[in-house]
């Protein structure tokens, strides 16, 4: 077996790049095989080359070292390996409970069905979560009226002038733009059957129950559902949510019914705005694209579209924005307490608004139709 | 003396992991109580404990002989309206001044307040910390040890029995951390706060100590008279406070 025994003479100085010939040339020997490593004129090692040598410490039994310096092992002493601190860590853990990042087990293959298991109870745990913060707001929001007691003065104001007045612009926008692509869409396909004149009917129908109130929901999903996110997130990584509660005020209430009480008067004004300039877009493309004159669209579209239409998009709108402000807000009070915690909880916050708008939308069309 | 805290038995962690177990101290008013450790050990766990944040995973915690319920608004409430905490980075709010952020648990705890009477207070405490010229400004326009001073008058605002302190000097140049310390042995002094400080400061603890809690492989090492640390002949609280051999702990 000694003529097997693999000899390896490290160099005088045994620095990084000496440290890749070596880990050379002890590729494909096994675990158990005899390894020599002689040290003999090696007077120099920096911190590569100990854990080269700590590696074989750790995974090669068989290793032996022979003619160390005094002063290379003084060096040794400062550089515990990594299987004599894993060894340290085990016989701590033994005695006293470590924490277990439970993430570090999700993303392990070993633990397939463990993860799988770990993830199920996280969604319930989501899930249980975000319906309690909605009963949470339900009840603060209804205890508001009776006790105006928790919410900082002028805070409701505050947050309507940010959701209704700074979000117009971009709201009328982005429905007046709608309107127009749906009306050029349409135009287009009811000349091909002389139906010119429908064009009203399905611009008006269209915005006013559906683009509308799903072009809205969206647009504060990225806009406000993010903003509420990134503000409540950061105010749990700086303690500012803990100083709240040790002030005896309760963080869900003082943060969010605000913003919920604005967003249910915030959103009849962006609707009202958003019908009237989306309808605009129909407009302007049926007098220029099909010579429909304005008039005559609106004698055709009032035909359809009642005042009952606009009050079921007033409402689905107002059940978007609520989806919104608790989306954000459940994202915002679960984050994790990192700076990095914030950017994700402000994804987060928008993919799960906008899902569960959709989601509703749905639900809302299954019931309305 | 009177005792504000006492803790038996205590153990504290989270999810259900144990970080400081069995832990007995008490704290007495009018006393600056110091909780020590190393970094990790739990020095802000346990705080967060005290102050009602964080339910613990055995024992109990009473104050003013009161057994504290984890579980119940109410308890916590009126510990709430007993306790005022000076957090690390102050959590001030960014969107509020300075006039605000001190008023807010008046207005929040007593919304019925005239304007005038809030107003004194205000300005009171933001004197007692220096700060009364600085109301109108938000925290962004203040340094760290200024934000710090406007924390301890937020949280001092109503008066409370006892103030804890999360590393108050963390971050801190070396005078602006003495001025804090001064300013809270000063409130001591004058109205009788009682303090329990997190820290591992040698500075700050030598100035403002009366008693120490130590703490050291998840346990107690020491609690007692700060001035009694020294007579132990410790290795790891010579360690600590510099003044023996650097073990590795």
């Amino acid at each position: 077996m000694q003529e097997n025994k693999k000899i390896i003479a490290l160099p005088e100085k045994f620095s990084i790049e000496e440290v890749a010939t070596a880990m050379n040339e002890i590729k494909g020997l096994g675990k158990d095989h005899p390894i020599e490593i002689d040290l003999k004129n090696t007077r120099f090692i920096d911190s590569s080359g100990i854990a080269f040598i700590n590696y074989l410490k750790g995974n090669y039994p068989n290793a032996v070292f022979e003619n160390v310096k005094p002063e290379i092992e003084k060096i040794f002493s400062v550089f515990p390996s990594h299987a004599s601190l894993e060894k340290r860590r085990k016989e701590k853990r033994s005695g006293f409970t470590e924490r277990i990042k439970l993430t570090h087990v999700a993303h392990s293959m070993e633990h397939g069905l463990e993860n799988l298991d770990v993830k199920l109870s996280h969604f319930r745990g989501n899930f249980k979560n975000f319906f309690v913060l909605l009963a949470d707001e339900i009840y603060y929001t209804c205890q508001y009226f009776f006790q105006r007691r928790g919410i900082y003065p002028g805070e409701i104001w505050h947050q309507l002038f940010f959701m209704a007045y700074k979000s117009y612009p971009i709201v009328s926008m982005i429905s007046f733009l709608v309107g127009v692509t749906v009306a050029l869409t349409a135009a287009e396909q009811l000349r091909n059957f002389g139906a010119d004149i429908y064009l009203a009917d399905l611009v008006g129908f269209g915005m006013v129950r559906e683009l509308v109130p799903l072009m809205t929901g969206i647009i504060l999903a990225g806009k406000i559902g993010a903003s509420i996110t990134a503000e409540i997130a950061s105010m749990n990584v700086l303690e500012e949510t803990d100083a709240l509660k040790t002030m005896g005020v309760v963080p869900e209430k003082f943060l969010m019914v605000p913003r919920l009480l604005a967003m249910t008067l915030a959103i009849p004004l962006l609707v009202a705005i958003a019908d009237t300039v989306g309808i605009l877009g129909g407009v302007l493309v049926a007098k220029f694209f099909s010579e429909i004159p304005a008039a005559t669209f609106f004698d055709e579209m009032f035909k359809v579209v009642g005042l009952g239409d606009f009050l079921i998009g007033q409402m689905k709108t107002l059940v978007f924005g609520w989806i919104v402000v608790v989306s954000s807000g459940y994202k915002g009070f679960s984050v994790e307490r990192s700076p990095a915690g914030v950017g994700i909880a402000t994804t987060e916050c928008v993919v799960l608004s906008i899902s569960l708008i959709i989601v509703s939308d749905c639900i809302f069309a299954l019931i309305l139709y | 003396m009177t005792e504000i805290i006492r803790v038996e038995k205590l153990d504290v962690g989270y999810d259900g992991e144990v970080v400081l177990k069995q832990l007995d101290f008490s704290v007495a008013k009018g006393d600056i109580t110091v909780i020590l450790g190393k970094s990790g050990c739990g020095k802000t766990t346990i705080l967060k404990t005290l102050i009602g944040l964080l339910p613990p995973l055995g024992g109990e915690v009473a104050f003013f002989g009161e057994k504290i319920d984890y579980h119940s608004e109410k308890t916590l409430g009126e510990l709430y309206k007993r306790i005022g905490v000076l957090y690390q980075g102050g959590a001030l709010l960014n969107s509020l001044t300075l006039y605000e952020n001190v008023a807010l648990p008046i207005k929040m705890q007593h919304p019925g307040l005239p304007p005038q009477i809030e107003r004194e207070m205000v300005y009171s405490r933001l004197a007692q910390v220096g700060l009364a010229e600085s109301a109108a400004k938000y925290p962004a326009e203040l340094s760290g040890g200024m934000r710090k001073r406007t924390a301890l008058a937020r949280a001092m605002i109503l008066d409370p029995d006892i103030i804890f302190c999360d590393e108050p000097s963390a971050g801190l140049d070396p005078i602006t951390a003495a001025g804090l310390d001064v300013l809270m042995r000063n409130l001591r002094d004058l109205f009788g706060i009682t303090f329990v400080v997190v820290t591992h400061e040698l500075r700050s603890i030598e100035k403002i100590s009366d008693r120490a809690l130590v703490l050291h492989n998840g346990r107690i090492h020491f609690f007692g008279a700060y001035k009694d640390l020294f007579n132990l002949n410790d290795p790891f609280i010579d360690t600590f406070f510099m003044k023996g051999e650097n073990h590795d702990y």
